[in-house]
């Protein structure tokens, strides 16, 4: 496991520990075998595409879904097959799923009442909950009578409100509009620090995971792809599907021409170009690797500021597009290559046509054995 | 839309409203006030007295409490064991669903008049069902399950569990399973998530079921007449006999419009209740 949240976080034992675990539906393995750590106070995100288990993985953790194997161990104790409700963990759905039939006040007190707690710390306890996710007023309205925002909150408060020992929560923010999102972001971010509950938080969407976590666990067809810290996983995919998934990158093919302590070289297929990439110990000459390249770690200069450097090639514009904080160009190498390039929204843009000249750092080259590049993809 | 053209939308059903059903109870009402002499027939005049004898004469007082005592058994029985059926088949993902919903809906395919001789021969002192309880050692003799409260209570369930579980399925599909689920995760064990959260939003199908199974068997006509005999009366068959046997067609006017003002009086009050839950739900 890639452990590496800060160090006062992983000494500490895991909140949640979730061990080999598998589920099938049928002839369709959904979960294949994850295995996982969140620390206590940790911000966990479960990133992947849609199908690839994420959701199922976290309905198993809560007790809806009954796995084939493997284990879910809460804070040192075994709760595989302790009945949902007994679980005390809390959980937000996607479709917020409030009780239609009860005022937000009765929506949030649902979990004390179930934990008879008596009427006297009851109804503070809920106007608490309510003022700290800023619907103090609302108690005594239905949620239809609320808006998408509000009824995301109500659904936070109602799980927050028992204190649960891990919140789990399915796509929260995939039902809001972007503002409303980015909005809400910011909100449940803050609510996680303020309240120091272990968050695990399924989402499809990269800058969600990256923003929000801790830590993000990368997820396709069923397995764990990789376990970081946000600039990890970025800057450091363990593979293809990772790279691809997360940002956009230029997967360029060839083989090592020389591994050395300084640099690694590697020559792309077609062409006899070559591209230089800090050392990395586990590649050999002769080996056949991908070299990826993110969009935003190529820049575009004038050739007498490029010349001498490694990683330096005479290229055209073909395509620009503007998106306001980013260029977005796709440029042409002499050999025919295409290239995705964004650079910074402030910088004049190059017209369609017009020469220029690429390069990028060695540091920014990202190593991948061909054989687990596949043809395969996030898009 | 233009305020005018609902009313065209509507237009249609509202002729046929009219004519097959305002304007026929409407033509009771000076029926139901005319005297009536046997041997004579209707006579000119005003009389209340076919109203005060229906309110007031014990005979025609059981009548009515038959009926209302049946319709609400037949009501509450269909609904117990309907909502099982219904909720099993609203949840289900098995194979076995398709066929299911077919069993369900089945008798209604089946004339209703064939389904009654069928009841008739089951229920008969050596019939099958009093032969099966006496093999079995259930009862010395047999039991009496025709031209009584039982039989018709077995008959008009059979025949109306069909509206009920379909209604039901309905409005059970239409509640969101996360709701549940979300019940469970908060603590609720699977019955407390039921009887908090299932039940109470599948109201308004218990309301519309429940409306829909009474004002059918208050007043269903067939199956009372052949499973209970010429003696067994509810009020259906007696409006029946009043009209086409004993010719007393203000009698029978009289207590025609007393069942449609029981019948309408319910579906008021349902609507109401449906309102105040619905404002809820």
């Amino acid at each position: 496991m890639a452990a590496s949240a800060s160090p006062a976080v992983s000494v500490a034992a895991p909140a949640l520990s979730v061990r080999r675990l598998r589920k099938a539906f049928g002839p369709v393995v959904a979960v294949d075998g994850v295995s996982l750590d969140a620390a206590p106070g940790e911000f966990l995100a479960l990133l992947g595409p849609s199908g690839c288990g994420k959701s199922t993985l976290l309905r198993i953790v809560a007790g809806l879904v009954e796995p084939d194997g493997g284990e879910i161990v809460l804070a040192g104790e075994d709760i595989t097959r302790v009945a949902v409700h007994r679980r005390n963990l809390g959980l937000v759905f996607q479709s917020y799923a409030l009780f239609p039939h009860m005022t937000v006040f009765e929506n949030v007190a649902f979990g004390l009442r179930r934990r008879s707690v008596p009427p006297a710390e009851l109804g503070p306890r809920v106007e608490r909950m309510l003022e700290l996710v800023r619907l103090g007023p609302l108690g005594s309205r239905h949620p239809r009578e609320l808006s998408g925002g509000q009824q995301q909150r109500v659904a936070l408060a109602r799980a927050l409100v028992t204190e649960p020992r891990v919140l789990l929560l399915d796509e929260p923010l995939s039902n809001l509009d972007a503002l409303l999102r980015d909005e809400m972001r910011v909100e449940l971010k803050r609510l996680q620090e303020r309240l120091g509950t272990t968050m695990i938080f399924v989402t499809h969407d990269q800058a969600e995971a990256l923003i929000l976590s801790d830590r993000v666990v990368v997820m396709e067809a069923g397995r764990v792809e990789q376990i970081g810290r946000p600039e990890e996983v970025y800057r450091r995919p363990a593979t293809a599907f990772v790279a691809r998934f997360l940002g956009r990158a230029n997967f360029l093919a060839g083989t090592v021409a020389e591994a050395g302590p300084a640099a690694t070289v590697v020559t792309l297929d077609g062409g006899g170009f070559s591209v230089v990439a800090a050392p990395r110990p586990g590649l050999v000459a002769g080996q056949r690797v991908h070299a990826v390249v993110r969009q935003e770690a190529i820049r575009l200069e004038r050739a007498e500021d490029a010349a001498g450097r490694p990683n330096h090639f005479a290229a055209t514009v073909v395509f620009h597009a503007f998106a306001g904080q980013a260029h977005h160009y796709v440029i042409k190498l002499a050999d025919g290559r295409e290239l995705e390039v964004a650079t910074p929204g402030a910088a004049p843009p190059l017209a369609r046509g017009s020469g220029t000249h690429v390069t990028w750092s060695p540091d920014d080259v990202i190593l991948l054995p061909a054989g687990a590049a596949g043809p395969g993809g996030a898009r | 839309m233009r305020s005018g053209s609902g009313w065209r939308l509507l237009a249609p059903a509202l002729v046929l409203l009219a004519v097959a059903f305002v304007a026929p109870v409407g033509m009771m009402v000076p029926t139901s006030v005319r005297p009536y002499v046997p041997l004579v027939g209707i006579t000119g005049g005003f009389t209340a007295r076919h109203y005060i004898r229906l309110l007031t004469d014990s005979y025609y007082l059981e009548i009515i409490g038959r009926t209302l005592a049946l319709g609400l058994t037949v009501t509450c029985a269909t609904l117990v064991i309907g909502y099982p059926v219904a909720f099993f088949l609203a949840r289900t993902r098995s194979r076995g669903r398709n066929w299911l919903t077919i069993l369900v809906v089945f008798p209604l395919m089946l004339n209703l008049v064939v389904r009654t001789f069928g009841w008739i021969a089951l229920l008969a002192q050596n019939g099958l069902v009093n032969q099966a309880l006496q093999a079995l050692g259930v009862v010395d003799g047999p039991v009496k399950l025709l031209f009584n409260f039982a039989g018709l209570l077995i008959g008009l369930t059979h025949i109306f569990l069909p509206f009920m579980v379909l209604v039901l399925i309905g409005a059970i599909q239409n509640i969101p399973r996360d709701v549940e689920d979300a019940a469970r995760v908060l603590g609720a064990s699977w019955g407390g998530a039921f009887l908090r959260v299932t039940l109470p939003l599948s109201a308004p199908g218990i309301l519309s079921g429940s409306i829909l199974v009474f004002v059918l068997t208050i007043s269903a006509l067939v199956t009372p007449r052949l499973l209970g005999g010429p003696t067994y009366q509810v009020m259906s068959t007696l409006i029946y006999d009043e009209f086409l046997a004993r010719l007393n067609w203000p009698a029978g006017s009289a207590q025609s419009l007393l069942l449609t003002a029981m019948v309408l009086a319910l579906v008021y009050l349902s609507s109401r209740l449906a309102r105040r839950t619905g404002a809820r739900a």
